[in-house]
């Protein structure tokens, strides 16, 4: 394969001219010429495109260098304290902070009482890179005189361990005039009452004698948000230890997210201004040192926080809390046609002490004639810059001129469905007074309009109604409150129908009904063989006379043993015939004996015992029946053979 | 001629226990209030026990209520777990998963309102929370049968009792007259149709029933799924609190649960049944979420 020419143009032209002319010197410059122009022209063209700017941009950025050796600096702020007094232990490393494994607890003399406080990362610029500084703040105090010694210890940075070095605090009766206090901002909120979600302007304050104003500054503590963007910062004179001192002042505004006692303190970086560097005559100064930012904070400061009251809550609110006020609506035309929107908007002003913090549009209602919607529902609305405003009262009400601590706009879009709309529909809005502690209703009020007929089609209202069942699910759903009592209750979570018992309980009827079954089933047995019921109650009367006849037979009651004698036998012959006991005498008796015993003992006794109860009954000299009683023997063979028959 | 036998009716059951051949001795000659004291001594210590327990329940209740009202959580989501350990009550179920939600519990949240709901669907502050919940960490309603959607009409203790009254209604009706030698008119065969229908009406409720008790939720976030019931496993992929999956099998400490379409094991900690299949596990259930 030829080596492909890396220039063929050229190579064509000067070939094409050496081959032609015949004056080489003249043409050979005339060559080195176009030669020339051909290779700027070819430069021209491959000149590399413009880089984007945004790239440019990125790509002129100092970069963050990590330092391959992390140094670590630990220090008292300051070194010499009284007993009591608060000094911060400060420790710094040229690190991030995510890389940091920082101990839980930091152990030290037994004197010193140590609590962890403020830790922070920032970047600072070192001339040409930016490099990460994480800084751990701890409080100490110490009960004693004396020198203590934090002792050294170890951290794991990025996995690789780094010793934190010693730190030692002097304790004394009366520290040095030179030594300068700990720097330490000044936390201040106007109200330590709050309900959630009620937004305060704290204030911090930075003596210009310690520092050269703050960066990253921030609120700590759990349950609150931090309004980084309301941070407002100047200069004023802050009477300090009696001495007026230009101090900086930092105003931003958090709120409370969490009831409850919320601890919240301040902290950010600075640039110390300690320890100037000393000027001595005839000694070459000594360079500048980079400036060493330093984690300050304030004391901790502890705010209670309420709940909202429930009750008395008003439609329409979205959680303002405050004192505002709200501003006349106002339409862009007052003369509309159905199905054209319109831009509702009104002002909200802040009346109160407190800031106005982001608020939250009041749901769009729910009118038959209008289809409303919320202009600027992709973030909440944000208050603007204090100002003087007129704020329009009630009509027959002066109008009055106040300061107004900020205003927020809400933007609706309106389109009327129907021509007999004749005013826009009231917008609920409330917000919660904390001073008061109540619900205060300031509804948007309504706008008179005109609608006149549109291009739109008559039944747009009919298009646009929303499907009630929609309507209904798209209720803004909120957490219940608790249930007064405890409700319907239960033996357990599981449902009787998987229970042991409830199969039992279920066999429960069905024995009742088969027992009843069953027993249906014998009485209509019974009623179609009469005979066996007889037989049955002449057998149980037959052995309560035979009871009776072995007692009377025992005591030698003659007579009562004869008519009990005779009695049993008229019981065990009854169901035979079928014939009242009663009406029986001994010639009935006999032929249920066995043909052989009528004419022998047994027939003898039974007409014996018959015959002399007779006799007792019915003559005027009745026998005695003493007699009757030396056949027991006999009379008790009689029977069981009746009651064989039975 | 001796009478005929005389009928004797069911009638004469009615309130006497010799018609049981039961006569209760204490040693002592039987009075006429012998039965009844029997009857009242067996009513008490059936009702003691119960009513001791509804009342340290109810204490309990009122403790979590006091708790959740000055913003202890914690305090007020044990209060609430005891008293439904001593007896499950819907108001207390929702209350608990409210304390739970603002602890942050998602899973133990949503498993408390559900089971609220599982005893009293009428409860519709509980329905409201779980739907608040559900669209506020982006989690979805266990989908259910149509005769799982028919058990939810009315609470699950109450199918049971529907059926079994409705069909012993109707045999009773049908048997009844007949026993008694009454002549059988139109409405005791409309109520024994009505209640032969209504029987019927209540099987797929019972069906559903049954197939609900195998629901549950997540109890932890970031719970894993795993292939196989060991703590190595692969996890096929992780479950967010409160989603609701059903139970399959158990398998030593792990359970098998479809959660839509994946199939996988959960550690049983990790996985609140609504129904519990014992009264005990409803207790530990509730300890669990307290626990966690």
């Amino acid at each position: 394969m030829k080596p492909r020419p890396s220039h063929p143009n050229f190579s064509f032209s000067a070939f094409q001219l050496f081959s032609i002319c015949p004056w080489e010197g003249t043409l050979f410059c005339f060559a080195a010429v176009l030669l020339a122009s051909a290779l700027s022209l070819h430069a021209q063209v491959a000149a590399p495109p413009p880089q984007d700017p945004l790239i440019t941009l990125m790509a002129s950025q100092p970069r963050i260098a990590i330092p391959a050796v992390t140094k670590c600096t630990a220090a008292f702020d300051p070194p010499v304290v009284r007993p009591g007094e608060q000094a911060f232990l400060r420790v710094a490393l040229n690190a991030l902070e995510e890389s940091v494994k920082w101990p839980t607890n930091l152990t030290g003399p037994s004197q010193l009482e140590i609590r962890p406080g403020a830790h922070e990362q920032m970047m600072h610029y070192t001339g040409t890179n930016m490099e990460p500084r994480t800084a751990f703040n701890y409080r100490v105090r110490a009960s004693s005189l004396g020198l203590f010694t934090v002792p050294e210890f170890e951290v794991k940075v990025d996995g690789k361990p780094v010793k934190v070095p010693s730190a030692q605090l002097e304790v004394m009766p009366e520290p040095p005039a030179s030594v300068t206090p700990a720097a330490l901002l000044t936390l201040g909120l106007p109200v330590t009452n709050l309900f959630v979600g009620q937004a305060v302007q704290a204030r911090v304050v930075l003596p210009a004698g310690l520092g050269q104003g703050l960066m990253q500054l921030q609120l700590s503590g759990q349950g609150l948000l931090t309004d980084q963007g309301t941070i407002r910062q100047h200069i004023e004179m802050v009477l300090r230890d009696g001495v007026n001192a230009p101090s900086f002042i930092y105003e931003m505004t958090f709120t409370p997210m969490l009831a409850g006692k919320l601890t919240v303190f301040a902290q950010g970086f600075t640039i110390m201004r300690r320890n100037p560097v000393p000027v001595v005559p005839n000694v070459p100064p000594v360079p500048p040192v980079q400036p060493q930012f330093t984690l300050v904070e304030s004391d901790p400061f502890e705010v209670n926080v309420r709940p909202l009251p429930r009750e008395g809550e008003l439609p329409g609110f979205t959680g303002a809390i405050g004192s505002l006020a709200v501003g006349p609506p106002k339409l862009t035309t007052n003369v509309l046609h159905v199905g054209d929107p319109v831009r509702l908007t009104v002002n909200v002003m802040n009346r109160g002490d407190g800031p106005l913090a982001r608020l939250v549009n009041p749901p769009p209602p729910q009118a038959p004639d209008w289809q409303v919607f919320v202009a600027n529902d992709f973030a909440a609305p944000q208050p603007l810059a204090p100002q003087q405003i007129v704020v329009p009262q009630r009509p027959g009400v002066p109008a009055q001129v106040g300061t107004v601590e900020g205003v927020v706009t809400f933007n609706y879009t309106l389109i009327p469905l129907t021509e007999s709309a004749r005013a826009t529909p009231p917008i609920p809005f409330s917000y919660f007074d904390p001073k008061t502690v109540r619900y205060v209703d300031i509804t948007i009020p309504s706008v008179p309009v005109t609608v006149k007929p549109g291009a739109v089609p008559g039944d747009l209202a009919t298009l646009m109604q929303t499907n009630p069942a929609v309507m209904e699910s798209e209720k803004e759903l909120v957490l219940s409150g608790l249930a007064g009592s405890r409700g319907r209750t239960a033996s357990s979570l599981v449902p009787p129908q998987q229970q042991a018992w409830f199969p039992l309980v279920q066999l429960a009827p069905a024995v009742v009904f088969f027992g009843l079954w069953r027993w249906d089933r014998r009485r209509r047995y019974l009623e179609a063989h009469p005979e066996i019921l007889l037989r049955r109650r002449a057998r149980r009367a037959l052995h309560r006379q035979w009871r009776i006849l072995r007692r009377a037979g025992r005591a030698a009651d003659a007579s009562r043993y004869a008519a009990a004698g005779v009695d049993a036998m008229r019981v065990a012959c009854a169901p035979h015939y079928p014939a009242e006991p009663r009406a029986l005498v001994g010639g009935d008796v006999l032929p249920l004996l066995p043909e052989s015993e009528r004419a022998g003992r047994a027939g003898e006794v039974v007409r014996r015992f018959f015959a002399v109860t007779d006799a007792v009954r019915f003559d005027t000299t009745p026998p005695s029946a003493k007699e009757l009683l030396s056949l027991q023997p006999e009379l008790e063979r009689v029977l069981q053979q009746l009651e064989q028959k039975l | 001629m001796n009478p005929p036998p005389r009928a004797v009716g069911p009638w004469r059951f009615v309130l006497r226990p010799s018609n049981f051949g039961f006569r209760p001795s204490f040693g002592l000659r039987i009075s006429a209030f012998g039965f009844p004291l029997v009857v009242l001594l067996l009513t008490v210590a059936c009702i003691w026990p119960g009513s001791v327990s509804a009342s340290s329940a109810e204490a309990l209740f009122q403790t979590g209520v006091t708790a959740y009202r000055a913003s202890d959580y914690a305090l007020a989501a044990e209060a609430f777990g005891q008293s439904i350990a001593l007896q499950p009550a819907s108001g207390a179920l929702q209350n608990l998963g409210n304390a739970e939600w603002q602890r942050h519990r998602t899973g133990a949240a949503i498993l408390a309102w559900e089971q609220a709901l599982w005893l009293d669907p009428f409860n519709q502050s509980a329905r409201q929370s779980l739907r608040y919940a559900r669209k506020n960490a982006q989690l979805e309603a266990p989908d259910l049968a149509w005769y799982e959607v028919i058990s939810t009409w009315l609470p699950v203790s109450w199918w049971a009792w529907i059926a079994g009254v409705s069909l012993w209604l109707s045999v009773g009706v049908v048997l009844l007259p007949g026993i008694l030698r009454r002549r059988k008119a139109t409405w005791h065969q409309a109520i024994a149709a009505v209640g032969l229908m209504v029987f019927l009406l209540s099987v797929p409720a019972h069906i559903g029933v049954e197939t609900r008790s195998r629901i549950g939720f997540v109890m932890q976030k970031d719970t894993p799924l795993r292939l196989t019931p060991t703590l190595e496993a692969q996890a096929v992929t992780r479950l967010a609190a409160g989603e609701p999956a059903r139970k399959v099998r158990v398998r030593g400490n792990y359970l098998l649960i479809r959660n839509g379409r994946v199939l996988g094991w959960v550690e049983q900690d990790q996985f609140g049944l609504t129904c519990p299949k014992r009264g005990k596990d409803s207790a530990q259930t509730v300890k669990v979420a307290i626990a966690r």
